[in-house]
């Protein structure tokens, strides 16, 4: 196992770091004493067979479930019993698994509530005028190609449009850390390759977390691989350590191996 | 600005413009009162879908806020009535039956009409506030928000009528002055009570508008939707929320304050169940997720009670009658009238939603369809 500054693309500062962190779910440890390092700028791989605690390890991490044990501290500051709101506000973006948009509210109202520089209730009681910001998020629809569909109801989209719509709200967001749960369910080919490009745009800026399935799609944009199985880490490394680690095999025994899954 | 925004503040302003053109139509003062009463329902439907089509916080207990801004300027008017319909040392007359000898400490500022007005708009939106801070620090949400509301309405009913002594009880607050300002006095049966009523009207619809139109009134729309994903945007939901609550809150207390005016009493009934859940109906009535559809729709179910009720033919069954339409109305219309209205303007114009669904569906090419395909979560 090799530390990801030796490997990773990041530039060596620890951007969040887990403790030790776990937690019981009415009594079944979904996560168990997991330790992980993400350097600033990486892109950080998780995977993992069904039930290994992916999910909800983002979940810890953006306040949605909260530890019962160890700690989360993204850039020096502890996380762990923050609030949603405040995680985020602290540069922590999450993308859902499920796409999770806002149906009854346009593309283009979906963006704006996305863009969420000024938090305060008075703030944007006085905001009316978005001019400069509605040029920056009318580029975003054009990058994930939703230009058209501006002015519809995100509840009419197709998977795939809500799924693009859901990363462009995480680009209008503009946080540091970004976490990805299974950002390519869905997606064609041509558009895993789209975004396996954007992530590959996005991770020096940005600092990655994603989740994912599709090992194809893994090796594409991966640097580091942490690979977890019933709660724990179970490896971590760089691809090429990943799938040749005889552990990880055996975990993916009878899905064909790791690059079946 | 964007068209549909233009369009709207058109619409709201020539009906805005018809409402205070009325009086020039209508001579008679009876009339006219009954019209200006109509519309303050309006305006208490209106604040309602401010809170509950806008923020998705279904509020019964809408009364409390309209009955805390009738009271305030009940008392402020009871207090301004010539000596002789007042008790001895110029107390108002149901303290002298109660046995007050001396003013209540609470009572005193409403000698202050500037003091009233204020009371009647921040009394009932800080009490939201603070209610609202409770419920929704908690993260109550959904239909306990509405059973919460509505047992606060009838806890605040019962202080009411339980301390005579100060509130008049049953009674209400009774035989009032008229309301003057900047040396304006203002008839309950006459027409310049209506512009008032009219004129409150026109701010507070803009007002509002002016709040859905704001980035917050948006953020409000998007916790509507989707609660959850909102904090993750880095909003506290809650303040959101106690925001719109307290906003709805105060246009409530506006209303309760006309009403006193034209009615020219108060009463429990102000802070009553039955009047409540009446500003409900006339919201799904009207369209909730439209401020004027509210608002319409208030001042259509009232009209309609009013002129069926008053009617000899319909005597004994307006009540059945009013069931029916309540009932076909949320069957056929799911978002009222206002609702309605924009599906027939977008079928005769050709440029709505229904529309533009179609074309969505035949714009977006057929992609891989996985399991996760039902996904929107609410």
């Amino acid at each position: 196992m090799s530390g990801p500054t030796t490997i990773g693309g990041g530039n060596g500062r620890d951007h969040l770091v887990l403790t030790d962190v776990s937690v019981d779910l009415n009594g079944f440890r979904a996560v168990d004493g997991l330790s992980l390092k993400v350097a600033k700028g990486e892109l950080r791989c998780i995977i993992g067979p069904n039930g290994a605690g992916k999910t909800t390890a983002l979940d810890m991490i953006c306040g949605k479930i909260a530890p019962t044990a160890g700690e989360i501290v993204f850039e020096g500051k502890r996380l762990n019993n923050l609030e949603e709101h405040e995680i985020a506000r602290a540069g922590i973006g999450r993308k859902f698994h499920v796409p999770s948009v806002f149906r009854e509210l346009t593309v283009r109202e979906n963006l704006d509530v996305a863009y969420s520089k000024h938090t305060g209730v008075f703030a944007n009681a006085f905001c009316f005028g978005r001019g400069a910001e509605r040029d920056g998020l009318e580029k975003l629809a054009e990058f994930v190609d939703l230009q058209n569909h501006l002015d519809f109801p995100a509840g009419h989209l197709s998977h795939g449009h809500t799924q693009w719509l859901e990363i462009a709200l995480l680009l209008a967001q503009d946080p540091e850390l970004i976490l990805m749960d299974e950002p390519t369910a869905g997606m064609t080919v041509h558009e895993t390759q789209k975004t396996a490009e954007l992530f590959n745009r996005l991770k020096i800026k940005h600092t990655l977390i994603v989740v994912e399935h599709d090992m194809s799609f893994v090796k594409e944009i991966g640097e580091v691989i942490s690979v977890m199985h019933l709660g724990e880490l179970l490896a971590e490394g760089s691809v090429d350590e990943i799938e040749h680690n005889p552990e990880v095999r055996s975990v993916y025994l009878g899905s064909g191996g790791i690059s079946g899954a | 600005m964007s068209r549909r925004t233009a369009l709207q503040i058109g619409v709201y302003g020539i009906v805005c413009l018809a409402i205070l053109l009325v009086p020039s139509f209508v001579d008679d003062a009876f009339i006219l009162n009954k019209y200006a009463r109509y519309l303050v329902l309006g305006i208490l439907a209106m604040a309602l879908s401010l809170s509950w089509g806008y923020a998705g916080i279904l509020n019964l207990g809408q009364a409390v806020s309209f009955g805390l801004g009738s009271y305030s300027m009940a008392m402020a008017l009871k207090l301004r009535t010539v000596p002789v319909h007042t008790g001895k040392a110029g107390l108002p007359d149901f303290m002298v039956w109660n046995n007050v000898d001396v003013l209540p400490w609470f009572w005193e500022p409403f000698y202050s009409m500037p003091f009233a007005l204020m009371a009647g708009i921040l009394v009932p939106a800080l009490f939201a506030g603070l209610f609202g801070w409770f419920i929704f620090r908690g993260r109550v949400v959904g239909v306990y928000v509405a059973i919460i509301t509505l047992a606060a309405l009838v806890v605040v009913n019962l202080v009411i009528i339980d301390q005579q002594r100060f509130t008049g009880g049953f009674n209400g607050i009774t035989d009032l002055a008229q309301f003057d300002i900047f040396g304006l006095t203002f008839d309950a049966y006459s027409s310049s009570s209506y512009y008032l009523v009219a004129a409150s009207l026109t701010v507070c619809l803009f007002f509002a508008l002016a709040v859905t139109k704001s980035k917050a009134g948006l953020i409000m729309q998007a916790i509507r939707d989707h609660e959850d994903r909102v904090r993750y945007f880095g909003y506290d939901v809650a303040f959101f929320k106690i925001f719109a609550f307290s906003v709805s809150a105060g246009i409530a207390g506006i209303a309760g304050m006309l009403y006193t005016i034209v009615m020219e009493f108060a009463s429990p009934t102000f802070v009553g169940v039955p009047l409540s859940l009446s500003v409900v109906i006339w919201c799904a009535v009207g369209g909730r997720q439209s401020l004027l559809g509210a608002m319409l729709g208030a001042i259509i179910v009232t009209g309609m009670q009013g002129a069926l009720s008053e009617s000899e033919i319909f005597l004994d069954t307006w009540m059945l009658i009013m069931g029916t339409v309540f009932v076909l109305v949320v069957l056929l219309m799911p978002k009222g009238l206002a609702g309605a209205a924009e599906m027939l303007a977008d079928r005769l114009f050709g440029q709505g939603q229904g529309k533009i669904a179609d074309e969505v569906e035949t714009a977006i090419p057929v992609r891989e369809k996985t399991s996760g395909e039902t996904g929107g979560s609410r």
